[in-house]
């Protein structure tokens, strides 16, 4: 059973994957990544990036805390000091309006953090995170002959703290996200994800990092090279995936360090966890070794004779059920052999 | 004890040759100041310019540019970055003069009314439509002493408000639009003070510019004194704006977000910003560590603004106590991370040949700081 379950995740997961990271057939409209200091988005974002060059697509970046513009963007949005109504009317009008004759063009809308703006004193309680981000998707401008696919991209920092929520009853800006998503990606660090496996692979509290180490003056807890680990790079993507029929996919990701590939490769270079050689299923080892004996200083086996012999004794309740009267099944039938002493007194029969 | 270099070997990469628009936080810790490697960067810019020999001994100089500092100091005074920088051999008095380096007193004046300027004859420019209500603001009392605490290191308090030291005249009206190159504005002397008045965005807004025709005024000579090399580099260094924070609050309408698009603001006018931050436990986990008890409005918003400050940061150097306790010959440790916008442009060259790097220092009593390996 375990080896069909893998390739049929191999075959489904990775298609899954590389559809969702290429935004083809529009399969995710709205990818929500959750990152960390550990692990910035900022690979998985130029993954994005460079796919979507690929294949053409028209890339918008809202800046609410990059400066410059990334490589490879089309259009870049300063969000710095604007109202959510006049980020929607920028990017909206960041998008060509040709109506070409092609067929419908997609583009892709990355939004670099969105905690800035869900802190931000400017922001009116009329705000409304699912409103803005579907504002996006679908413009309100004239319809226009050429439909536009939009996909959004947006990352949220989970580990800055969010403002306090202006009634109890509303759900937390996190929480709003993640009903909203139809994609959420959870990265994490390679090299950590390791240093927990191996911990807990000896049934170890796995460690943690950066600031959940909740050291005093610790903001960052990641090193370039955990001693031992040096190969142990790229980003770890905990995938999880709505589809439309509502069921949910989990799977976890490795994306290899963007120095491992030349920038025009079109091939899938994602991979599932387990099947990365660092990362391998604790069970596959075992496998090997179930087939041995333990050693051990006591010879242990049998031999033909002995055999024979063990399969030749009649237990004393076989006698037993032979019905001879009470008193009668059960006794100790004993052979003598050459070696035994009679002993009156114990072995009468 | 040999003397050390001002600038220890196993630090200069990190403080030399910055990438373009970056940014490096510098998070410190009560036990775990970090003036001295504040002064470490005005070091590593404000020398290598003074003398251009001394560039080519750090490797890939013969490309520097000319670097300038302004020094946005909202905890500690000119008297003390003054005394501090002389014993690395830095006269910033003198480099003042020269218009390479600017110091903007955010401390002395923020909140002070317009009558307690100390040198009455002088105007201040700065639109200063505060009602002196705002100036003790009461409900910030306990704020900012919290935040001022870190001030012990300083060798005498708050110094600033003495007589400005050897420059003609303390300062003169930098009007933000006053044409730089005009030769008037050259008597600006060593101290530009902000003055906080009003409220929200705003406010930041007239902080932003003050800050900007410093920067502008630095810039605006290398123009025009038309020299081969005008396109001088400016490095900014905000030490702890988080007391803007601290003391202004939501009541003020400035948050984390409004700081931290005052800091991009800034970030605009400059060639690479270094902001010193502190990062205590209580100011970074209160506000995460949930069920404990209600975080502060203070509490989020620091640990907002720090640890989104992380997030756009290209480098993170965190200074923090000794994890095994006091030592006497060991200061702190000092560990150099990459920061969350790390990696984004795709040339190896901005992304500087930075490795992380955890070390230990010992900061000297005569000010020399030594940077070490565990076990060296």
């Amino acid at each position: 059973m375990a080896p069909t379950n893998t390739s049929h995740r191999q075959t489904h997961n990775l298609l899954l994957i590389s559809k969702l990271l290429s935004l083809r057939d529009t399969a995710s409209p709205l990818a929500l990544v959750l990152d960390s200091l550990e692990q910035p988005a900022t690979p998985l974002i130029k993954e994005y990036i460079r796919r979507a060059k690929l294949s053409k697509v028209h890339i918008t970046f809202v800046a609410f805390e990059t400066l410059k513009p990334l490589e490879g963007v089309d259009a870049f949005v300063a969000a710095r000091k604007k109202s959510p109504l006049e980020i929607i009317k920028a990017v909206n009008e960041a998008y060509p309006n040709v109506s070409t004759s092609g067929p419908s063009r997609r583009r892709l809308i990355l939004i670099d953090a969105i905690n800035p703006l869900l802190h931000a004193r400017r922001t009116d309680a009329q705000f409304n995170v699912s409103s803005f981000l579907s504002s996006f998707l679908m413009p309100h401008g004239p319809p226009t002959a050429s439909k536009v696919e939009a996909s959004l991209v947006v990352t949220f920092h989970q580990d800055v703290p969010s403002p306090p929520l202006p009634s109890p009853y509303t759900p937390s800006p996190l929480s709003m996200l993640t009903y909203l998503a139809t994609t959420i990606i959870r990265l994490h660090s390679f090299s950590h994800i390791m240093a927990q496996k191996a911990a807990r692979d000896r049934s170890l509290v796995p460690p943690v990092f950066g600031l959940e180490e909740e050291l005093d003056g610790v903001l960052l807890g990641r090193l370039d090279k955990p001693i031992g680990n040096e190969t142990a790079q790229g980003v770890v993507l905990e995938l999880e995936h709505r589809r439309k029929s509502g069921r949910g996919v989990l799977e976890w990701y490795i994306l290899p360090p963007a120095s491992r590939y030349p920038p025009q490769y079109a091939k899938e270079i994602v991979t599932l966890l387990d099947d990365h050689p660092l990362y391998r299923p604790p069970e596959e080892p075992d496998f090997g070794a179930g087939e041995e004996e333990p050693e051990s200083t006591f010879e242990l086996r049998l031999t033909d004779r002995q055999r024979r012999d063990r399969e030749g004794v009649v237990l004393p309740y076989f006698d037993a059920q032979q019905g001879d009267g009470p008193g009668e099944g059960g006794r100790i039938l004993y052979d003598m052999g050459e070696e035994d002493d009679f002993d009156e007194e114990e072995d009468e029969i | 004890m040999p003397t050390q270099p001002p600038l220890p070997p196993l630090l200069a990469p990190y403080v030399s040759s910055l990438p373009p628009s970056s940014l490096i936080v510098l998070s410190t810790v009560l036990g775990a100041q970090g003036n001295w490697l504040t002064l470490r960067y005005l070091y590593a810019a404000l020398n290598a310019s003074l003398t251009s020999d001394a560039a080519l001994s750090f490797g890939e100089g013969h490309n520097r540019k000319k670097q300038k500092v302004v020094l946005v100091s909202f905890l500690r005074g000119w008297e003390f970055w003054r005394a501090e920088a002389k014993r690395l051999g830095l006269d910033l008095a003198r480099l003042t003069d020269k218009r390479q380096f600017a110091f903007v007193d955010g401390l002395s004046e923020l909140f002070a009314g317009p009558r307690t300027t100390p040198t009455p004859s002088t105007p201040q420019t700065t639109t200063q439509t505060t009602p002196p209500s705002l100036a003790p603001s009461p409900r910030g009392g306990p704020v900012p002493q919290r935040t001022i605490l870190p001030n012990r290191s300083a060798p005498s308090p708050i110094p600033a408000r003495g007589p400005a030291v050897a420059a003609p005249a303390p300062f003169a009206p930098v009007a933000p639009s006053a044409p730089p190159a005009a030769p008037a504005s050259r008597e600006v002397g060593p101290v530009k003070r902000l003055h906080l008045s009003g409220k929200g965005p705003a406010a930041l807004d007239r902080l932003e510019k003050d800050i900007a025709a410093v920067v502008g005024h630095l810039n605006g000579r290398a123009a025009a004194s038309a020299e081969g090399e005008d396109d001088s580099e400016v490095l900014l260094v905000l030490d702890q704006p988080d007391l803007l924070l601290a003391a202004t609050g939501p009541g003020k309408e400035i948050g984390a977000t409004e700081m931290t698009e005052w800091v991009m603001g800034l970030q605009q006018y400059v060639h690479a910003t270094v902001m010193t931050l502190a990062a205590d436990l209580p100011l970074i986990h209160n506000a995460s560590a949930a069920g404990h008890q209600m975080p502060t409005p203070l509490e989020t918003e620091h640990a907002a603004f720090a640890i989104g400050s992380a997030h756009r940061a290209h480098l993170v150097m965190q200074l923090r106590d000794l994890d095994t306790g006091a030592a006497r010959d060991v200061s702190g440790v000092l560990r150099v991370s990459k920061g969350g916008a790390w990696g984004q442009s795709d040339n190896t060259d901005a992304n500087g040949n930075w490795e992380e790097k955890e070390a230990l220092y010992f900061v000297q009593r005569d000010g020399g700081v030594n940077v070490f390996g565990r076990g060296e």
